[in-house]
């Protein structure tokens, strides 16, 4: 069985941020919402890299272990899912979070900042594929069209790949026996528990 | 009235013109109206009037992704 993951080629993004607004547009996420952003360490400075962020889909996910009210699943795919007809919006998968990729609609305590919106691998959500009330709360769901995150189709210098993990790590892999060096899959070792061998 | 090039009189050419722009303009709002989901994204998870379709545990859980030709494509391009 696949086992679906983001993997950012940090030596490739030139924080262009197309996969953060493709990501807003595909599912009319509002202003204050960033399912997915960029971000630059060293700005400004040589060595300057950016990253590419949202939900990794992580095994054995930190949001999923503390969710109070279990809003959390992960599909066969290892896609990281919730519901938001259990969201109380108490905020403990943003403390647990390593990526920070849970986000909240207003600004509040314990539970008046509502319901939790986090990257769904444009996979939507625990309502019936592609139906008005999957994409009214999740947004669209590509992967049940046979597609893949958006933000990874229309990444334009490939720096974020998105699928099957083995698929999207030999891709790496290649890149780094050509370049002769690579930065490491960011994140993989945190969300996947893995060594990247590259 | 002045003629141009083309034989017509200055007020049909801009009439026609204007009726070009009002029927393209006409086209792509229908086009977008088509290609706009019937429900908007609602950040808060409220339904309103859109009806809800719960899946079943099982079908939640269920993998969904397929190797399609799309996706195919995806892994080939980004071997370049």
């Amino acid at each position: 069985m696949a086992r679906m993951k983001f993997l950012c080629d940090s030596d490739r993004c030139i924080e262009c941020n197309a996969c953060v607004t493709a990501c807003k547009n595909e599912h009319e996420v509002p202003w204050g919402i960033n399912r997915r952003r960029v971000i630059t360490l060293n700005d400004g400075k040589p060595g300057e890299r950016s990253i590419s962020m949202a939900c990794m889909h992580c095994t054995d996910a930190p949001c999923q272990a503390v969710c109070p009210v279990n809003c959390f699943y992960t599909t066969a795919d290892a896609i990281v899912l919730h519901d938001k007809d259990l969201c109380i919006g108490c905020g403990y998968c943003f403390y647990a979070c390593p990526f920070g990729a849970p986000q909240y609609p207003r600004v509040g305590n314990f539970g008046g900042r509502g319901k939790m919106d986090k990257c769904t691998y444009c996979a939507g959500g625990p309502q019936a594929d592609n139906t008005e009330a999957e994409y009214a709360q999740y947004g669209a769901n590509r992967i049940a069209e046979g597609k893949l995150p958006l933000c990874a189709e229309m990444c334009s210098t490939k720096a974020l790949l998105a699928g099957d993990g083995d698929i999207i790590a030999s891709i790496y892999k290649e890149r780094v026996q050509v370049r002769g060096y690579g930065a490491g899959a960011w994140g993989w070792r945190t969300a996947y528990r893995e060594t990247v061998g590259v | 009235m002045m003629e141009g090039k083309t034989g017509m009189s200055e007020g049909e050419s801009t009439n026609r013109r204007r009726g070009f722009l009002k029927a393209l303009g006409l086209a792509g709002g229908a086009a977008v109206a088509a290609s706009t989901p019937a429900a908007a994204f609602n950040v808060n998870g409220e339904l309103g009037d859109v009806k809800p379709a719960k899946e079943t545990p099982e079908q939640r859980v269920a993998a969904r992704y397929r190797e399609t030709d799309h996706v195919k494509a995806f892994y080939r391009t980004n071997r370049y």
